[in-house]
């Protein structure tokens, strides 16, 4: 039988699936890493005065 | 226990007083209703499907978008004057409150309901009458399982900035189980058949009535908390 | 945020790699191929597992709700947060990847199957549940709703399962090897991959969740700075 392309179209949607979460999770993170350092610069900054 | 009981009165007086006073609930449930099944009556061809095949489904969906309706008002006129720090302040029970509320959209629902079924035989060419005990006891337990987790949820959405949209979207998936019992008895009552037929949708919704009653007292607690 | 996380973080990632490696290498060249269906009975290596993962999901939501409300603490919002999206995402692959096995073998993207429907009323659930929480604001409102929500939801799939499955009763049911029958009938390798398969995705859930959590902790530590430093002064 021949249905391969039903496969290939699963994959597709499982794999890119959980990439685009994963990828979502990351893009989050690094912006808020962003936001910890420069609250933390803006902090010491503020301390030093 | 008696003044408990007092309390229960008391919000299901408060409310139907306010009704009586202004009597914007009710006719705004039953013509919603009735818009639903005339709606209905239009998007589907009658002269091709049984009338006692679709219309138990159709009935359903009225009930359940005008009670939607009475739902969202019963805590959002609350929220809107600020009635609802008042009752939270009293010295009453939040179960109580809850049960009062229950039970006023109970009864606004089954007196809408009463008028609706008069409508829905002459529309539909159904005659209701060799049926009606089973099909009030049918429709008195669905309603109640509507009513149920309908008043929880909506103590819920009222505190929320998108409070009509939420409610539907939130209760509907919920009640899917109670909206298949209930079409189905419905359709097998038309069909005469009697309610031993039909234990297992009884017990399903009695189940469903009673858990989500119980579960409603347990976590009213946690939304009406301030 | 301790060490302990950041330590054992990268090792989990690694053994859900090589699990996935070795998974794949099982669906794909080890598992034979049905004779019924043909190649695309691999699909049920995803959507057996997918579904198991949602619905494992949608239970930490429920025990999660439950000890919030007990304990009061933020923690156990958070895991019935990312939890909740993470059973979200799962039971969208088993919607996705139901249909795309359903059309060559039964003929037909969807079929009103017990199994089918009560998939897509739970979907529905817990899209509404994130929805709640999405729209709500950060607060202890938001996590006590969710709760009241993650626990109401949950209790209703005994209702869903018997009702969908008594409203399917009266039809017949569709041509097909019914998940049971499977694994009855199924050959020894093939219940070797599903397997490895389960343990790849269920591995694949502890990341997914250690990511999510970290965002929330991270979250909740910049508004904790702002409030403490920047709003005060």
């Amino acid at each position: 039988m021949n249905n391969l392309e039903y496969l290939f179209a699963a994959n597709v949607f499982v794999w890119g699936g959980i990439f685009y979460y994963l990828f979502r999770i990351k893009k989050y993170q690094q912006s808020l890493q962003n936001d910890l350092d420069l609250i933390k610069e803006a902090i010491k900054k503020g301390l030093q005065k | 226990m008696n003044q408990y009981l007092n309390q229960v009165r008391a919000i299901i007086w408060k409310d139907f007083v306010t009704e009586l006073k202004t009597r914007e609930l009710f006719s705004s449930m039953f013509i919603f209703a009735l818009l639903v099944i005339v709606i209905f009556i239009f998007s589907i061809n009658l002269s091709i499907v049984k009338a006692s095949e679709v219309g138990p489904g159709v009935l359903w969906v009225a009930f359940l978008f005008a009670g939607t309706i009475g739902l969202n008002r019963s805590f959002m006129l609350e929220k809107e004057n600020g009635c609802l720090e008042g009752l939270l302040l009293a010295p009453v029970d939040r179960t109580a409150l809850y049960f009062g509320k229950l039970i006023s959209n109970f009864v606004f629902l089954l007196i809408m309901e009463a008028f609706i079924l008069p409508i829905f035989m002459i529309f539909f060419n159904v005659d209701l009458l060799p049926h009606l005990l089973p099909l009030i006891y049918v429709i008195f337990l669905g309603t109640l399982g509507f009513c149920a987790i309908g008043t929880l949820l909506s103590s819920l959405s009222a505190n929320l900035k998108t409070r009509d949209i939420m409610l539907p979207i939130l209760l509907y998936p919920l009640i899917i189980p109670i909206i298949i019992g209930s079409v189905r008895m419905t359709g097998q009552i038309l069909a005469g058949e009697p309610l031993s037929n039909m234990t297992n949708w009884i017990s399903l919704i009695l189940c469903f009535d009673v858990i989500y009653i119980a579960v409603s007292i347990m976590m009213i607690d946690f939304i009406l908390e301030e | 945020m301790s060490d302990e996380t950041k330590e054992s973080g990268p090792l989990l990632i690694w053994f859900t790699a090589v699990a996935f490696l070795i998974g794949m290498a099982a669906i794909f060249i080890y598992a034979p191929t049905e004779q019924m269906e043909g190649a695309v009975q691999r699909i049920m290596y995803f959507h057996i597992p997918a579904a198991w993962l949602a619905f494992f999901s949608f239970f930490i939501v429920f025990i999660s709700s439950i000890l919030f409300l007990w304990k009061k603490e933020r923690e156990w919002d958070i895991y019935a947060l990312a939890s909740a999206e993470i059973g979200v995402i799962f039971c969208s692959l088993v919607l996705i990847t139901g249909p795309l096995w359903a059309r060559p073998i039964w003929g037909a993207w969807w079929v009103w199957d017990a199994r089918l429907t009560s998939t897509l009323i739970l979907w529905l659930i817990y899209v509404s549940y994130l929805m709640l929480r999405y729209q709500t604001d950060v607060g202890s409102m938001r996590a006590r709703f969710a709760a009241v929500l993650g626990i109401v939801g949950f209790l209703d799939i005994p209702f869903i399962h018997f009702s969908v499955l008594w409203w399917r009763t009266f039809h017949p049911p569709p041509k097909m090897i019914s998940p049971e029958g499977l694994g009855a009938g199924m050959d020894p390798s093939m219940v070797t991959t599903l397997m490895l398969s389960l343990g790849a995705f269920t591995l694949l859930y502890f990341v997914l969740m250690g990511q999510r959590i970290k965002v929330e902790k991270m979250r909740d530590e910049v508004e904790r700075l702002k409030k403490d430093y920047l709003y005060t002064n």
